[in-house]
């Protein structure tokens, strides 16, 4: 069942990206072969290829339970929180947050987590600004 | 004869303290970045150069403090294929699919020095290659013009069947899918955007890097989160590390492979804008098609672990011919070692082996003595790096998770990129669940723009004629191994199959021991 | 129709002395900051990391100059970021080139014009070059173009940027000086980079070549390619006097890939002049002459007002040409 949903959602992606293809507004100054033509190609093989698995599909996989699921959810929130909050919070905090958050879900005992959380901020910090050099975000508090 | 003597001028020039030292702190920095998944070798190079500038060096030693990271980065992308399941960098992600299955086994250790010696072979091999061949080699470059270039890609992905997945219709879709997101931003041939839907940021299209951390190290954190369950945690991951060294008859039985595997991604090296992740690929497939007959590739196949690491050695090696001969970097890391040779004044090109010998050659000694020192260095710290294995996974994956999101974040400065990065972890958790190899994906990433822009050069170049593509006989040499690549599994895919299972069966206990 | 750079550039050899009059006031940037709008190690990166060390090295700044990369959008992503939000940031100057111009003149920053910001200075160029492999019976920038005027599809130029980009639009330029009215008909192969384009030249695949001077130096030391015409106002200095300007051949052409600097649009008058005076004072000094000779650059002294002014200038220029072979509307 799984990959009969895979393929068809595969065929609306393909027919999605054939379709955003023939929308592209060309410019008046071209190629021989134009900015359209390589996509529709791709298109027709992800379809194609989406079309095998819907009417062929392998065994379904195991999918974990409601519970489990929620846990992978809150965990993408998780980090699309970290990545929207990252340039206003600071490089250290967002990233100590985000850490022990982590490391807490994937069962350590919530102070444990959070000093994990913040080892784990300040060893970045330490390689990748003070010894690498790339410019982290920097927060209210300049870190 | 005249070669060794400048050699040996070359190794005067490399061999002071103060380049031996540059040398030891490039191949720590380098193997450090490598590991880390999100920087590469070409961000690692790049972060790198401020040192070299602040530093006031002269343009050896500072080649000598680059290069080292160079090959240094190479080395380290096995590190995390191996123990993590995640590529450091994108030409390790081959090292993956035999690497961590032999970790699994217990035979971490093994791995990694196996892969440090493979490594060391391509390297070598490929320096030699260099110095041997350069003004021959950049002949065949000029083989190669777009209608070439286009049937070497489109043989990468007909061979691609059977690497990763026995699910034909799954790789193709994944293959598909990774040149479909390659070809999101502004065209480079029009410069009108596609796919972009307005947004700024995917102007410059979906960085590979962005894709293939996501795809792997936080596809891998989705995982953990979902299977622990319980005790699973536990027991499921007491690791056992094993031998650290192969025994002599694992090596003697992997120096074939090793070798073919030099051979064939120095080629990939050497021409320009395939690069390293071509070389290490086209090793891993081409040695599975000549020696798998057991189907054991893909399950800790110590020659699935040699192939690509000596492949992608030896394309690093390779990539420095036309980048020092043409002045064309082969790779995106050799993009900016030329960008890095502009700014010291050296201008690469056909002249420039004659023009400053002592840069070439220091450079060409630097190469051996870093590689010497990434194996002497790397050998002993396999059973440190092997200790990650012993950090139970609920505090590694958030460091592995942090670590991805800061490489990403700490080149292009943009939550944008972020969002995407966990867009893809997402994808890459269902991909996985649902059986799809990722590999492709990453492929396609990489490939999918030099693809279509050199089948848009072919047939404009012969305006409009789309027969161009099948113009030299190089081209129909490519294109027919790439008809046969295809339908080779197609054809003989039950055959094997059906013997593979049979195989299996009968090697399950004498293969795992 | 040639660029009006030419007249600027002689105006401003006679002006720049009092372009260096403006004092660097009393204004200091407490923690200077670069953006180089591009990934780590290419030119926009260069020009920052260059100017910052060089700035620092000379004591003009006391504090480093922080490099901070921010992709996307062939720069429009750096620029958005500075209009929408430091737009009055003092300490912050980003690295532009002619790319810059052509995209902000072509409209590829959304939403986005050139009077958004304060142009600083420029502290460089790198001028455009015509070139064909050393066998080819084209010895002349006349004869190749009146190849192209016979037959546009025998020719295929190569070059470094993507159609429409500043690579395509000097040999536009050029073909349009010499009377070829329909310049669409020329064509144009897009590499990634120059390099790339020159090995496709040498390959036989591509008949002709445009680039930057820097691009082709190798090769022709080599013998591989010839030169057949520069597109600036007149001979270079140095080991660059042999090539021939398209000036002396009859085709008024001029093509320079100027690299500079811009500031947030409401950056205080005395941070503006206190930068410019820096960077002025940096671009005259005998070590940045160093730096642009190591890097194949050649002089382009303009600054403050001036630079505005040709900044405006090739915006102008490059919307027109774009309009006229149709590339935006």
């Amino acid at each position: 069942m799984s990959d009969r949903i895979f393929g068809a959602v595969g065929l609306i992606l393909a027919l999605g990206y054939a379709w955003a293809a023939l929308i592209i507004e060309e410019s008046f100054l071209s190629d021989a072969v134009g900015p359209k033509a390589f996509p529709l190609i791709i298109a027709a093989v992800l379809g194609l290829s989406s079309l095998v698995i819907f009417f062929k599909p392998d065994t379904a996989p195991h999918w974990p339970a409601l519970p489990r699921l929620m846990e992978v959810g809150a965990a993408i929130l998780v980090m699309v929180l970290y990545a929207i909050l990252l340039p206003e919070l600071g490089f250290v905090i967002a990233t100590a947050l985000a850490a022990t958050y982590l490391t807490w879900r994937l069962g350590t005992r919530p102070l444990s987590s959070v000093v994990s959380g913040c080892l784990t901020s300040l060893g970045i910090y330490a390689v990748f600004h003070l010894v690498l050099g790339l410019s982290l975000a920097r927060g209210p508090l300049g870190f | 004869m005249e070669t060794l003597s400048s050699l040996a001028d070359g190794f005067v020039i490399a061999l002071t303290w103060q380049n031996l030292l540059l040398a030891l702190l490039g191949c720590f920095l380098g193997t450090m970045m490598g590991a880390l998944p999100g920087l590469g070798p070409s961000n690692g190079v790049a972060i790198l150069i401020p040192l070299a500038f602040t530093l006031g060096l002269g343009a050896t030693p500072s080649l000598i403090l680059l290069t080292s990271v160079y090959y240094g980065a190479m080395y380290g992308g096995r590190i995390s294929s191996i123990l993590l399941n995640i590529p450091g960098d994108e030409p390790a992600m081959m090292t993956c699919l035999d690497g961590y299955p032999m970790a699994k086994k217990g035979r971490a250790g093994e791995a990694l020095s196996l892969s440090g010696i493979a490594s060391f072979v391509g390297a070598f091999l490929a320096t030699w290659g260099l110095i041997l061949l350069a003004p021959q080699l950049v002949k065949i470059a000029l083989l190669f013009g777009p209608a070439e270039y286009f049937a070497l890609f489109t043989l990468a992905f007909a061979t691609l069947g059977g690497v990763a997945s026995t699910n034909q219709a799954k790789t193709a879709f994944a293959a598909a899918l990774g040149i479909g997101l390659a070809t999101v931003g502004v065209d480079t041939q029009t410069g009108v955007p596609r796919f972009t839907f307005g947004e700024v940021h995917l102007y410059d299209g979906i960085d590979f890097l962005v894709a293939i951390v996501g795809l792997f190290a936080l596809s891998e954190v989705f995982l953990f989160l979902e299977h622990r369950h319980g005790n699973a945690d536990a027991s499921g991951h007491k690791v056992t590390v094993g031998r650290l060294m192969p025994s002599w008859s694992l090596l003697k039985s992997c120096t074939p492979t090793m070798l073919r595997s030099s051979f064939l991604g120095f080629l990939a090296g050497v021409l320009p804008g395939a690069g390293a992740s071509l070389g290490s690929f086209i090793a891993y497939t081409f040695e599975k098609k000549l020696v798998d007959k057991e189907g054991t590739f893909g399950t800790g196949d110590p020659r699935g672990v040699a192939a690509p690491e000596a492949g992608n050695n030896a394309a690093a090696g390779g990539a420095l011919v036309p980048m020092l001969a043409l002045g064309v970097p082969g790779s995106g890391t050799t993009a900016v070692l030329l960008a890095v040779l502009l700014a010291l004044n050296i201008t690469p090109g056909p002249l420039l082996f004659t023009q400053q010998p002592d840069v070439v050659w220091g450079l060409i000694a630097a190469l051996f003595i870093a590689n010497v020192m990434l194996l002497l260095m790397n050998i002993p710290m396999i059973g440190l790096f092997t200790r990650v294995l012993l950090i139970p996974p609920r505090i590694l994956m958030p460091i592995v998770a942090m670590v991805s999101f800061v490489g990403i974040y700490g080149i292009s400065g943009s939550s944008f990129d972020l969002l995407v990065m966990v867009g893809f972890g997402v994808l890459g958790w269902v991909l996985r669940k649902l059986d799809v190899p990722l590999v492709p994906i990453i492929l396609g990433t990489l490939l999918g723009n030099a693809m279509e822009n050199n089948l848009r050069r072919a047939i404009t170049i012969d305006n409009g004629d789309w027969f161009a593509l099948i113009d030299s006989p190089l081209s129909i040499g490519l294109w027919t191994l790439a008809v046969i690549g295809f339908l080779l599994p197609i054809i003989f895919g039950k055959v094997v199959k059906a013997r593979m299972r049979h195989m299996a069966k009968d090697e399950e206990g004498s293969t795992i021991d | 129709m040639a660029f009006k750079s030419t007249r600027l550039l002689l105006a401003a050899a006679f002006l720049g002395a009092s372009a260096f009059g403006v004092s660097a006031a009393d204004f200091k940037p407490e923690n200077p900051e670069c953006i180089a709008p591009a990934n780590p190690g290419g030119g926009w990166d260069f020009t920052c990391r260059q100017v910052g060390k060089s700035l620092q090295d000379q004591k003009l700044l006391d504090s480093t100059v922080q490099v901070v990369n921010l992709a996307g959008g062939g720069g429009g992503v750096a620029f958005a970021e500075v209009v929408n939000k430091r737009d009055d940031d003092n300490d912050l100057i980003v690295a532009a080139s002619a790319a810059t111009a052509t995209r902000l003149a072509q409209g590829a920053y959304p939403g986005n014009t050139m009077d958004q910001v304060r142009w600083l200075a420029a502290v460089g160029a790198d001028y455009g070059v015509i070139a064909v492999a050393a066998d080819s019976p084209v010895n002349t920038l006349p004869e190749l173009l009146d190849q192209i005027k016979n037959d546009p599809s025998s020719v295929s130029v190569a070059g470094g940027s993507a159609v429409g980009g500043w690579d395509h639009l000097k040999v536009l330029i050029a073909a349009n000086a010499y009377g070829i009215d329909d310049v669409r008909s020329v064509k144009y192969i897009a590499f990634d980079g120059g390099g790339e384009a020159v090995t496709q030249l040498l390959a036989g695949s591509v008949q002709a070549f445009t680039g930057d001077i820097s691009e082709a130096k190798g090769f022709v030391d080599s013998g591989d390619i010839k030169v057949i015409a520069v597109l600036a106002p007149e001979r270079l200095p140095g080991e660059f006097e042999v090539f021939p300007t398209a000036k002396e051949q009859g085709i008024d052409a001029i093509g320079a890939n100027w690299r500079g600097f811009y500031a947030p649009g409401n950056m205080s008058d005395d941070a503006y002049n206190a930068w410019v005076g820096m960077i002025g004072d940096l671009y005259a000094s005998e070590e940045w002459k160093g730096v642009m000779a190591a890097n194949g650059l050649a002089p382009l002294d303009l600054q403050g007002e001036e630079f505005q002014k040709f900044v405006a200038n090739s915006v102008a220029q490059i919307q027109k040409i774009s309009k006229e072979i149709g590339i935006i509307k």
